[in-house]
């Protein structure tokens, strides 16, 4: 998405169109840019620039502070979208993803073609801007969907990716940043097809590990897939115990310690949990988990804890000695299967 | 092969082919329609391989035979052909069939009849008789709650259930789901439960929507067969277990909210226009002797509508994609239905009130406000 947060408070805010704005923090403390429009990077404003530096260079500069939620749901749209043409969409940021089209369900044969369709759909669902890059890798489709920006479309056909090697600076990689580029300039490496000059040697003494990464790179090499699977997040709590408890009291108490812990873990986050899930590892290390979900979501600490201790009772914990308690929440309503559709399921198990 | 028969027996019968036919004609005999001419009757058959029809209709046949013929494409010209006679005729060397009638005469292009499928023969599997009308009543009841494309593929269909004294269907997308018994005096033993794909039912829907017949039910060792008249529908069934769908009929809903039927479609109905496109919600706000029914979108602004209903509980706010709650108020007959309610993230339930001479339940899952 083109300066995404920025974009999204234009749209939403008539009087913020056509001039320059700064998503982010308060000038007077530390705050930092988040997000800068375009009218607002003539100045040379930035993001991760402190704000009160962006005041600076661009005196009539308005600031807007981050809603957040509102970026997340307009995020969440453009993610459905993606998720329509292909399961195997990995995203970056909020406004960021690669997606693999070689197979896509509208069944069009060019990658173009779905870029295209896919801008269109963005623009019309958010009346917001997207810019693409079209490629046979992720490090060059990155790249490329930087080259024209805000709108933008670019291509690099398999036939054309030498030419478009030759024409990028060291720095368009991602993961050479200002310090390592200077490095790169200082041993004469100014374009990324320099590299092939050196040995991999000569390359170490001057980047260290990233070195044979940057050699694939120069010969447009990236062979890493689009991974379409995100981490489950969830958050658990557990202990194990230097002697084994065995008394049903203490049990208990435990298990309702690490429950409000969890609870306050989700309260401190905002976020709220579905399922309830404990562990009990008995003496001779075998270990068992129980866990419990609801359709209402849950971040009380009364709650988790009644459900934990209720689960306890599924377990043949104080009857065997235990060396090891846990307790863990899980579905929460971040994960972003669940997100992108305000709809519930229907609990079937 | 050489018969006579009338434009409008024909038309009648071949309407039905249509939509079992191969659309994605990727095995080109599926987009045929076999006919087969002896004694003084033609027999129609078509499949897709999941579904098959077979049928007939009176004829003057001249010579026996059988041929196969393009289903679009022989409905089309024989339903645009003036009412009388149609003429159908192997052509000389038996690549073309002759299809005539008043002054039009054409010539169309056969596929081998060798080609076309052989199809599961009926016999031996637990038997049934159904009230034609029960049965289309369930198909129109569950039908639209079966789910799209899904990778769960069991849940591409509807369960039928079968015992002495009644019949349940059931369908589900994960979001809702449609649950309806109807009476059943059949015999003991009775007992058959199969998943029915989506294309079936639709069929089904079709074969049943003239009159009230019986239907003779048969469940084959992979298939089912439906005798509707001279009609024979002939359904693979999906292989897989149901979800136990019981689990999420609520029992403990509270809060009971009756609706003239009419008047809560027209008020959802209107209130969805400026609803979000793409997840078509719609709230109902609950309070003291009404609900408000209200939606709103960045795109398009905001609508709302009250209904007075009679309600004492506590004020709650739910919220429902739209579709969903239309998809159920269209097909009960009642002029009252009921929302139970218990929470606004809890499986909510409507249900015709008064509903005669079966039982339906129509479970929803709201969405998040």
């Amino acid at each position: 998405m083109d300066a995404f947060y920025a974009s999204v408070e234009q749209r939403d805010n008539p009087a913020l169109r056509g001039r320059p704005v700064a998503v982010g923090g308060d000038p007077t403390t530390r705050g930092v840019v988040a997000a800068a429009s375009y009218e607002a990077r003539t100045f040379g404003v930035r993001s991760a620039i402190p704000m009160s530096r962006a005041v600076r260079l661009c005196p009539s500069l308005v600031i807007v502070r981050p809603d957040f939620q509102k970026y997340r749901a307009v995020s969440q749209q453009v993610f459905a979208l993606f998720r329509e043409v292909t399961p195997l969409v990995e995203p970056l940021s909020l406004d960021e993803a690669y997606l693999d089209v070689t197979a896509n369900s509208w069944g069009e044969p060019l990658g173009v073609t779905v870029a295209r369709r896919l801008k269109d759909a963005i623009k019309e669902t958010t009346r917001l801007t997207a810019s693409a890059g079209v490629a046979p890798n992720k490090f060059l489709a990155k790249i490329a969907s930087g080259w024209k920006k805000p709108d933008g479309l670019t291509v690099v056909a398999p036939e054309r990716v030498e030419l478009f090697l030759k024409g990028l600076p060291v720095d368009a990689l991602w993961g050479v940043g200002p310090v390592t580029a200077a490095k790169l300039r200082e041993h004469g490496i100014d374009k990324l097809t320099d590299v092939r000059t050196r040995s991999q040697a000569d390359l170490e003494a001057v980047v260290g590990s990233l070195a044979p990464w940057l050699i694939d790179l120069a010969h447009g090499r990236d062979e890493r897939r689009v991974q379409p699977n995100r981490p489950s997040k969830s958050s658990s709590s557990e202990r194990t115990y230097a002697t084994d408890l065995s008394g049903m009291s203490e049990i208990r108490q435990e298990i309702d310690k690490m429950a409000r812990d969890v609870a306050a873990w989700l309260q401190k986050r905002g976020i709220t949990a579905r399922t309830v899930t404990i562990k009990v590892r008995y003496s001779d290390f075998t270990t068992v988990t129980r866990s419990h979900s609801t359709p209402l979501l849950t971040d009380d600490a009364d709650a988790i804890a009644a459900r934990a201790l209720a689960l306890l009772a599924k377990t043949e914990a104080g009857a065997r000695p235990v060396r090891l308690l846990g307790v863990g929440v899980h579905n929460l309503d971040t994960d972003e299967d669940e997100a992108p559709s305000a709809e519930l399921k229907l609990p079937f198990s | 092969m050489e018969l006579v028969a009338r434009k409008a027996d024909l038309v009648r019968e071949l309407q039905f082919f249509q939509q079992i036919v191969e659309r994605k004609n990727t095995i080109p005999i599926l987009a045929n329609v076999l006919l087969e001419a002896s004694g003084n009757e033609v027999t129609l058959l078509a499949t897709d391989l999941e579904v098959a029809l077979r049928s007939r209709c009176e004829a003057a046949v001249g010579k026996p035979g059988s041929v196969t013929l393009p289903a679009k494409k022989f409905y089309e010209v024989v339903r645009s052909l003036p009412d009388g006679d149609v003429n159908i005729e192997t052509d000389k060397g038996g690549t073309t069939v002759k299809v005539s009638g008043g002054q039009f005469s054409s010539k169309m292009p056969t596929l081998p009849r060798e080609d076309f499928p052989s199809l599961p023969e009926a016999g031996g599997g637990a038997k049934a008789t159904i009230k034609g009308k029960s049965l289309a009543q369930m198909v129109a009841k569950t039908q639209f709650a079966i789910t799209g494309e899904d990778t769960r593929y069991y849940l591409n269909g509807a369960q039928f259930v079968l015992r002495a004294d009644s019949m349940t269907f059931v369908a589900t997308d994960g979001h809702r789901l449609a649950l309806v018994n109807v009476n059943h005096e059949g015999a003991k033993g009775d007992e058959i439960k199969a998943i029915l794909p989506r294309k079936t039912l639709a069929e089904l829907g079709r074969l049943l929507a003239d009159g009230d017949v019986e239907v003779k039910y048969e469940r084959g060792e992979n298939h089912l067969f439906f005798e509707i008249g001279p009609r024979l529908l002939i359904s693979r069934m999906i292989d897989g277990q149901f979800p136990a769908y019981e689990k999420v009929i609520p029992k403990g809903n509270d809060k009971h909210v009756e609706f003239e039927r009419d008047r809560l479609t027209q008020a959802v109905k209107r209130v969805a226009i400026l609803s979000n496109e793409r997840s078509r919600a719609v709230k109902m706000v609950l309070d003291k002797g009404k609900v408000e029914v209200t939606s709103s979108s960045p795109e398009f602004g905001e609508a709302r509508e009250p209904i007075a209903i009679e309600y004492t509980g506590p004020a709650l706010t739910i919220c429902f994609n739209a579709q969903y709650v239309l998809d159920f108020l269209a097909v009960v007959e009642t002029d009252v239905v009921a929302l139970e309610l218990k929470d606004d993230v809890s499986q909510a339930v409507m249900k015709p009130v008064g509903a005669d001479g079966y039982d339906y339940t129509y479970v929803i899952m709201p969405m998040r406000v």
